[in-house]
């Protein structure tokens, strides 16, 4: 498996074991009450410090594992595939965005225009190495 | 639009090489040794250099190495 694809994956699972439990938690029992509220982002920085703690060891673990291929530099198809991907996930971003930035308001308020936007991007970076992993596999001819 | 797709005898040309490894050829042509794999099993279209360089590496012409199929 190339290094690029392991990483990729690693990613994924980062980005689902912290941030599956937190977006779960707030669609089901969103935080109320005034801005800013201290246990929410508690709640969040503890998130965001659980997939930098995944990403870490994950790293180290696959550097330690494959100290070659982790040194070899980025070739053509890592980077179309980089390429195609990113595209993916700026759509998904802006898609996102607009709904959160020019919709939301309207509607919500607070936490629900807060957390839909860390979604956006939890979404966007989920397409972003999803396409990645899936380009892999599955071949890429563009 | 016609549909196609890319074959190539890169395995049969390193097999003729003396069983040229697929990193020996990635490294000769710039590319990890998975790409060389991916190539090979019709999972990626090399850029056109990349597609010249694997034909010089074999001393062979573009259309010995890579055919359009449809």
């Amino acid at each position: 498996m190339p290094y690029r694809e392991k990483v990729a994956w690693l990613s994924l699972i980062a980005m689902a074991v912290a941030f599956g439990p937190y977006l779960t938690l707030m669609t089901i029992s969103p935080p109320t009450g005034p801005l800013p509220n201290l246990p929410a982002l508690s709640f969040f920085a503890a998130t965001v410090a659980v997939q930098l703690v995944i990403l870490g060891v994950g790293h180290l673990w696959l550097r330690i594992s494959s100290p070659q291929d982790a040194r070899v530099p980025a070739d053509e198809r890592d980077r179309a595939i980089a390429r195609r991907s990113l595209g993916a996930a700026y759509y998904t971003l802006l898609t996102g965005m607009v709904l959160v930035g020019i919709m939301l308001p309207f509607t919500s308020g607070g936490w629900m225009i807060i957390n839909a936007a860390i979604a956006g991007i939890v979404l966007a970076e989920v397409v972003h190495y999803a396409v990645a992993v899936w380009s892999y596999r599955r071949g890429w001819h563009d | 639009m016609t549909k196609g797709q890319i074959t190539n005898q890169i395995r049969t040309l390193r097999f003729l090489n003396g069983e040229m490894s697929q990193a020996e050829l990635g490294q000769r042509i710039g590319v990890t040794r998975q790409t060389v794999a991916a190539i090979e099993a019709g999972k990626y279209s090399p850029s056109l250099e990349a597609a010249f360089r694997i034909a010089e590496v074999f001393g062979k012409s573009l259309d010995e190495v890579f055919q359009w199929e449809r």
